[in-house]
């Protein structure tokens, strides 16, 4: 596929490299032609270096022969209207990054699809929603839900006290024959292994578990982690995330949001009747006491800042909070963690470009993730009739090393995978896979 | 300071207002009353002043009205149509004292209904439906309707329109000032129609029924009636006063809605539920409190109930029996209502709901921020927060408006009146309610106060009528500066 990315920033970037990745041919347009050279460095990509709403520059990168235009730059003004342009210069498809949720919201009313805008991807509202899922997961550090949450895969830190540590794959499902779980990676010393039943579970192993919503409670019993209730939550930033996650979560538990600008948090407190806002700079240990943050369940720090969050983050640990939530814009943070033990990061803008990528494969694929920090993909594939993977039981298959059938839903039922498994034309199967695998994996289901 | 585009616009509403005297003629003609005379003079003399002065201001450049102007205009308007509003009534000798005659129509003109007739139905019916028809105009305002008629207001129209009607939110009906103003006297016209209908089923005659529509709906209280409306002992003709008084209170954008036959905006607006609920509540307490002490049947002890909370609440000031002597506590609760007032944007004075609202909010809220010091606790109306200038606003007005009071009421007690009466009489002008307790109770009237007392309440009585800043404002010395 020939694809245009216009906007070199986090998202763009993301997306460039992980759709050269996969054979396509991208083009990226940016004005910043330092910020071009180095994404040319690193990835295999076409670069030009101007405004992607000039028609000379749409026409010099071949819109009209382009099967997809992406808009990811930090301004929605250009992105709505790089978009628009490029569907009337003959793009087949059109991608732009709105931040404003009304857009959305109100997508029929204004007809964004007849005006030429095939798909418009808010990251805030993604981060938003990714950031209560972790919320109501507590245990978890990743949840990744396909099919209404017929299967979930399950991300997991493993404790010194869990009671798998030390066994074997094998011996553990022995050991609970009725469980229906499949563990379909373990990440240990920043590398993915896709375990088979000889490997065994390590301490401070994250793993991933594909599960049906019934053994969720179980998985983590075995993990050593209970999935506790929260119901009081502290939010530090009171951008769009933050409101949007205060919105949510306020329905439910007790949320204090702080925020230091004047004009916000009192924007905050119209906005959230049930929250209580408070102003004040977040890093201020006396504040965040005062605030009562030892009796807090969860904090999450959704400043723009990066670094005030991880810090803020690491103090609310430090002072006994369960779990800890962070925004991390930069790419590079997030392998850290683990290793500093923080529960979960969010980035949104890897959530925008796998949104991004999900739209972009939506022909054989139905869901997409791409797991943050671990480098591998979750895939749910539709089986084709008389493709390969209908025809041996899963055992026999010769699938790729680098991925693992996880679950498999077939109408209204859904059964987590195992050797004997054989899979009919029109399941819906989800795959855990390493990047590189992807394309093989693809082969299987067309 | 542009007086000369002050004194112009005044010449056009002392024109207005002399044109307006003669509406009652009619009436004065088919009653074979003896006052056409004197109120053609009256008129006459009005509308030839009125002319010279537009004469000598007519080049007047009219776009150039700021807020200062603004606030000198409608203040001077009201001052100066009350001056002019006399002039029937000593020229016919009815009210013959200058004084006396400025009270009346001030009383008039800002709704207020306070009295110093001692014999109302001796008058002349032309004189009786000038007198009415000062609280109509007053109701609604006065610029409002020049706004409405006169096209010489453009830009600084706003200006004169949030002189008069200050209120805590603004309701623009409409993007422009003028139509706006034209929405808000068709309701009142309707309102106003309604009422003279439901009057005239219930047995009143055309006069009565138009002069006591146009008291209600202003929430004015004046009755061309000794008796007031316990004049009239049909309970439908009570239970009519009931549902206008209750309507004039409310905001009158809410009425614009219901036109529309919209009436969500009801349930979500929080001034009118507080109103709604407190009229039922207030009126509750007050027929629990006193039928112990009445023969009434319990239909007669809730209408009577009904009936003076809203009259006092709404500050119409329509009275139907002595309300003091219902029982011990009478005065009193009474007393505390004169403070309440109608809603904001309704015809109604008073410190008004929303203020209350607000006021009371705020006060609970402050509680909850001594136990989080840092967070943000706005006061919600409506469902949005209210920024704190608001707040701000609505705490410098209650503070004034006590001031005015606490200060009222030792002006008069040195005037040699008695305590109760001056608090009283000073808080149910201020708040344009018009009965008040006991000298001036609502069995008796202001007549035998002395006069420099009757024009520290005729004052006070601007003051509220135009929410206390627009006058107050003309008294700091930066207001005069260039």
């Amino acid at each position: 596929m020939r694809i245009i990315i216009a906007g070199m920033g986090d998202v763009g970037y993301q997306l460039a490299k992980q759709l050269s990745s996969e054979a396509h041919d991208i083009i990226a347009i940016d004005n910043d032609q330092q910020r071009l050279s180095y994404t040319d460095s690193m990835t295999d990509i076409l670069t030009i270096n101007g405004s992607s709403t000039s028609i000379k520059v749409l026409k010099e990168a071949k819109v009209e022969k382009t099967d997809l235009v992406v808009a990811v730059t930090s301004s929605e003004e250009v992105n709505l209207t790089t978009a628009l342009i490029s569907k009337r210069l003959g793009a087949k498809r059109t991608i732009a990054r709105v931040s404003n949720a009304e857009y959305l919201e109100n997508e029929n009313l204004v007809g964004f699809h007849q005006m030429g805008i095939d798909f418009m991807i808010y990251p805030e509202e993604l981060a938003a929603m990714e950031v209560v899922r972790l919320i109501n997961r507590t245990a978890a550090t990743d949840v990744i839900e396909f099919e209404n949450g017929k299967i979930s895969v399950i991300g997991l830190k493993l404790d010194k006290s869990a009671p798998v540590i030390h066994q074997k794959l094998i011996e553990v499902a022995k050991a609970n024959p009725t469980l229906d779980y499949r563990i379909v990676a373990i990440y240990r010393n920043f590398r993915t292994i896709i375990p088979t039943g000889n490997d065994k579970f390590l301490p401070n192993d994250q793993i991933f578990v594909a599960t049906k919503p019934e053994g969720i409670e179980s998985i983590l019993r075995l993990a050593g982690k209970e999935n506790i209730n929260f119901d009081n939550i502290m939010i530090l930033g009171g951008g769009k995330i933050g409101r949007r996650v205060a919105e949510v979560l306020s329905e439910k538990m007790t949320v204090k949001i702080i925020d230091s600008d004047e004009d916000k948090t009192f924007e905050l407190a119209d906005q959230l009747p049930n929250t209580l806002v408070i102003r004040g700079d977040g890093r201020d240990i006396d504040l965040l006491a005062q605030e009562g943050i030892i009796d807090v369940d969860a904090f999450i720090a959704l400043t723009e800042d990066a670094e005030t969050n991880l810090i803020s983050c690491l103090m609310a640990k430090h002072l006994g909070v369960k779990k800890a939530i962070a925004l991390v814009d930069k790419v590079d943070y997030i392998p850290l963690t683990q290793t500093i033990g923080l529960d979960s990061l969010i980035n949104k803008k890897l959530i925008a470009a796998n949104s991004i990528s999900r739209f972009i494969r939506k022909r054989d694929m139905v869901a997409y993730a791409s797991l943050e920090g671990i480098d591998a993909e979750v895939i749910e594939f539709i089986a084709q009739s008389g493709s390969d993977i209908t025809k041996r039981a899963i055992k026999d298959l010769d699938f790729p090393k680098g991925a693992i059938i996880g679950g498999i839903v077939r109408g209204d039922e859904s059964f987590i995978a195992t050797g004997n498994s054989e899979i009919k034309a029109n399941d819906r199967v989800v795959v855990f896979s390493l990047p590189d695998a992807v394309k093989k994996v693809e082969k299987y289901f067309r | 300071m542009n007086y000369k585009v002050i004194l112009n616009i005044l010449s056009f509403l002392i024109i207005l207002s002399g044109l307006l005297m003669t509406a009652g003629i009619p009436f004065s003609i088919y009653y074979g009353h003896n006052d056409i005379v004197s109120i053609l003079i009256s008129a006459g003399i009005t509308i030839g002043a009125g002319l010279i002065l537009w004469f000598f201001t007519r080049d007047a450049d009219r776009t150039q009205l700021g807020k200062r102007e603004g606030y000198l205009i409608v203040t001077l308007s009201y001052l100066a149509i009350t001056f002019f509003g006399t002039l029937p009534f000593i020229i016919y000798g009815g009210i013959p004292s200058f004084t006396d005659a400025f009270f009346e129509t001030m009383s008039g003109i800002t709704t207020t209904g306070a009295t110093i007739l001692t014999d109302i139905e001796a008058l002349p019916y032309g004189l009786l439906f000038w007198r009415s028809l000062t609280q109509w105009l007053g109701g609604m305002g006065i610029i409002v309707l020049s706004l409405t008629l006169l096209p010489l207001l453009g830009i600084g129209g706003m200006q004169l329109f949030s002189a008069e009607v200050p209120g805590v939110t603004k309701d623009k009906l409409h993007p422009r000032v003028k139509e706006t103003a034209k929405r808000l006297w068709g309701i009142y016209l309707i309102l106003t129609a309604a009422q003279v209908i439901l009057l005239l089923f219930g047995g009143l005659n055309l006069f009565e029924a138009i002069t006591h529509a146009f008291t209600t709906l202003a929430t004015g209280g004046f009755s061309p009636k000794n008796a007031s409306t316990a004049h009239y002992s049909s309970i439908f003709v009570q239970y009519v006063f009931i549902l206008f008084m209750f309507l004039a209170g409310i905001n009158f954008a809410l009425h614009y809605h219901a036109l529309h036959l919209k009436f969500q905006p009801f349930r979500k607006n929080t001034e009118f539920k507080f109103y709604a609920s407190f009229i039922i509540i207030a009126a509750l307490i007050v027929m629990i409190l006193h039928s112990p002490h009445q023969a009434f049947s319990f239909e007669e002890s809730f209408r009577q109930s009904l009936f003076h909370v809203l009259s006092i609440v709404t500050t119409t000031g329509y009275v139907s029996s002595d309300y003091e002597n219902w029982a011990l506590f009478s005065g009193k609760i009474f007393f505390i209502l004169f403070f309440v007032g109608g809603c904001a944007g309704s015809t109604g004075g008073g410190i008004k709901f929303g203020r209350h609202y607000l006021l009371l909010k705020n006060g609970f809220l402050e509680l909850r921020r001594l136990v989080h010091p840092r967070a943000v606790i706005p006061v919600r109306f409506n469902g949005k927060a209210v920024s704190p200038d608001i707040i701000s606003n609505v705490q410098a007005f209650f503070i004034l408006y006590m001031l005015l009071i606490v200060m009222g009421s030792l002006a008069l007690s040195l005037l040699g009146v008695d305590f109760l009466t001056s608090i009283g009489s000073v808080a149910s002008c201020i708040g344009n309610v018009g009965p008040a307790i006991n000298g001036t109770g609502p069995m008796s009237n202001y007549a035998f106060l002395p006069d420099t007392a009757k024009w520290i309440l005729s004052f006070l009585m601007l003051v509220g009528r135009l929410e206390l800043f627009t006058v107050l404002v003309l008294f700091t010395s930066g207001f005069w500066k260039k």
